[in-house]
């Protein structure tokens, strides 16, 4: 079992994984205070901003979403919003700028990988938590553990495309040293393409093209219409294939950027 | 890889940085934003040699000499500029998987081991990457720990840890998976006598015990007079010495230690044996001894020269230490 487990390259992943949340879990203050502000924060501006919307006018609806719907939508993305991403780009750029990728890179495994499996844990409780709270909130409202558990798989898709995406541009700082803007950048992005500070659906049809065209409504938006039951088990099928196909897509890009990159690597400091 | 190859091969292995140039004040930053202007450095001037399995290697040189940049190459951190550099058949850079199984490097003021987590898990998480089966890693674990004193410390935090105790968790956590080729960058850099001799004793240890080939630079010349047979001496990125440090310290000049009856000054003495008015001092220990600086070659001409002209009540000859002889080559 062992053996089978190990040349299957299982186990230093889930070793990695498991280091990763005892990292995590070694700060829990600061952990929960980064997983409760980062959550409420987003929420609060959409909240305000539905308040405001729907105050200035009586009943109706808001790009054919109604208050109801866009509260729900709102808390919903919450769930998700907190499984995408993570920081491990930016601490593939730590590492490439301070030479601390050193350590990684003669360890007889993947440094991108590794990196990833490390920062996963983190990510895996949070999803953890969102699920618990997702099933009890489908105690209160219409939404049912079936369609929470597939945009939470979509939801942890999603994390992948991001990481991978973020890995990507970390590959900057081999060129420029210090990169951190190309990641600053693309969160900015992210935030707004993803779905987590606004429905995709309210986005007018001519600019529509640019949220479908790339990945990031598979973070939240995607997840989130999932879990509400706005797009059923079909499209999730047909969203899940899509994400698989950006992974490939995305992995492929990686390992050739990063294996003519590595090549400027000073690995400075020692 | 056979038998009989050597360890390391190195081949007229040459390494250069370019860089962006900074400049001074606001014009400066402003002129590097539209027009930065570049500089290369020659970190290493077309090096070779070769390193035998299981040999413990010194490889010194002042800061900036070029020994960390070796390293980083023989490591497969960075590839040579041009040059042939093969660490167990492998060429380092490709980074194979089989390659980066039978190395290790530790490097004294990086850590390595993950800061947050207690050595155990740090050597746990080790395991499963170097996939060591559980009960050869158990044992080996406590026994590394016993020899160097840190059993007691597995569960602390690795950054909670003083200085020689992170060390001595770093060593263990470079050679649990037992590599062929172990490159040991200031291993004992800020760590006290005990902590030091500890250290060394232990790497005499598993270098006799397990075959391993040890790189080992050092600025602490204790390390490398007690551990390494041969020394590797870099200058300004150029080899200039591949050798026994004995044979170092014999081609450097000696002290001759003279004790005479009568008590002329020691210019006078310099200016009798022809040497400059300040080569001969007198030994702050002992005020009625002279200290003659001279070639080894010339001992026998000295001795004929001060007997001739002082009554002389005793002579010795002092031999240089590996750090004086060093510190000239730094300093030539």
């Amino acid at each position: 079992m062992t053996t089978a487990f190990s040349s299957w390259g299982m186990e230093w992943r889930i070793a990695a994984i498991r280091n990763g949340i005892k990292e995590t879990m070694a700060y829990r203050g600061d952990f929960l205070l980064d997983l409760i502000g980062s959550s409420i924060v987003p929420v609060g501006i959409q909240l305000m901003l539905w308040h405001s919307i729907f105050s200035s006018q009586e009943g109706g609806t808001f790009a054919g979403m109604t208050h109801a719907e866009l509260l729900a939508y709102t808390w919903t993305s919450m769930l998700f919003s907190q499984i995408r991403g993570g920081n491990h780009d930016f601490t593939l750029i730590e590492l490439i700028r301070t030479g601390g990728l050193n350590n990684y890179l003669l360890r007889p495994v993947g440094v991108v990988e590794f990196t990833y499996f490390k920062g996963i844990g983190e990510k895996l409780i949070t999803a953890g938590m969102c699920l618990t709270l997702g099933a009890i909130a489908t105690a209160f409202t219409s939404m049912n553990l079936s369609n929470l558990l597939m945009g939470l798989t979509l939801a942890l898709m999603g994390n992948i495309i991001a990481y991978l995406f973020g890995a990507i541009l970390a590959g900057a700082a081999f060129y420029w040293e210090n990169a951190f803007a190309v990641l600053m950048v693309k969160n900015m992005a992210v935030s707004l393409l993803s779905g987590e500070l606004i429905p995709l659906s309210v986005v007018p049809e001519q600019y529509a093209l640019i949220w479908k065209a790339l990945p990031f409504y598979l973070f939240v938006f995607g997840p989130t219409q999932v879990a509400t039951g706005k797009w059923d088990a079909a499209m999730w099928g047909t969203q899940m294939g899509i994400a698989f196909f950006w992974i490939l897509l995305l992995w492929g890009v990686l390992h050739a950027s990063w294996r003519f990159a590595i090549h400027r690597y000073q690995g400075i400091g020692g | 890889m056979r038998s009989n190859e050597p360890a390391l091969f190195v081949r007229d292995v040459r390494r250069t940085f370019k860089s962006v140039k900074k400049q001074e004040g606001l014009q400066g930053v402003l002129k590097l934003l539209f027009r930065p202007e570049y500089q290369v450095h020659e970190a290493l001037k077309g090096v070779s040699f070769e390193v035998q399995q299981g040999e413990f290697t010194g490889l010194i040189g002042a800061n900036g000499a070029g020994k960390t940049t070796l390293l980083k190459i023989l490591s497969g951190l960075i590839p040579p500029t041009s040059g042939d550099a093969r660490v167990l058949g492998f060429t380092p850079f490709e980074r194979s998987i089989e390659f980066r199984r039978q190395i290790s490097i530790v490097m004294g003021q990086k850590a390595q081991l993950w800061w947050d987590l207690p050595a155990l898990e740090a050597f746990d998480l080790l395991r499963a990457l170097y996939q060591i089966p559980r009960e050869v890693y158990r044992t080996r674990v406590d026994e590394l720990t016993a020899l160097l004193g840190v059993e007691k410390l597995l569960n602390t935090q690795i950054r909670r840890l003083s200085l020689g105790e992170r060390m001595k968790m770093e060593v263990i956590g470079a050679i649990l998976h037992l590599p062929k080729v172990i490159f040991l960058d200031e291993p004992t850099i800020g760590l006290d006598v005990l902590a030091s001799k500890r250290l060394r004793e232990f790497l005499r240890t598993h270098n006799q015990k397990e075959g391993a080939t040890i790189i080992l630079t050092s600025h602490n010349m204790d390390d490398i007079s007690e551990l390494c047979k041969r020394i590797l001496l870099i200058k300004e990125g150029s080899l200039i010495f591949d050798g026994n440090p004995k044979t170092l310290i014999e081609r450097d000049e000696c002290t001759l230690k003279v004790k005479l009856l009568s008590s002329p000054e020691a210019a006078q003495v310099s200016t009798t044996l022809g040497l400059d008015a300040s080569a001969v001092t007198m030994d702050e220990e002992d005020p009625t001894t002279y200290l003659i600086p001279i070639a080894r070659s010339r001992i026998t001409e000295y001795f004929q020269k001060l007997l001739a002209n002082f009554e002389v009540a005793d002579i010795g000859i002092q031999e240089s230490s590996l750090e004086r002889v060093i510190q000239r080559i730094y300093q030539s």
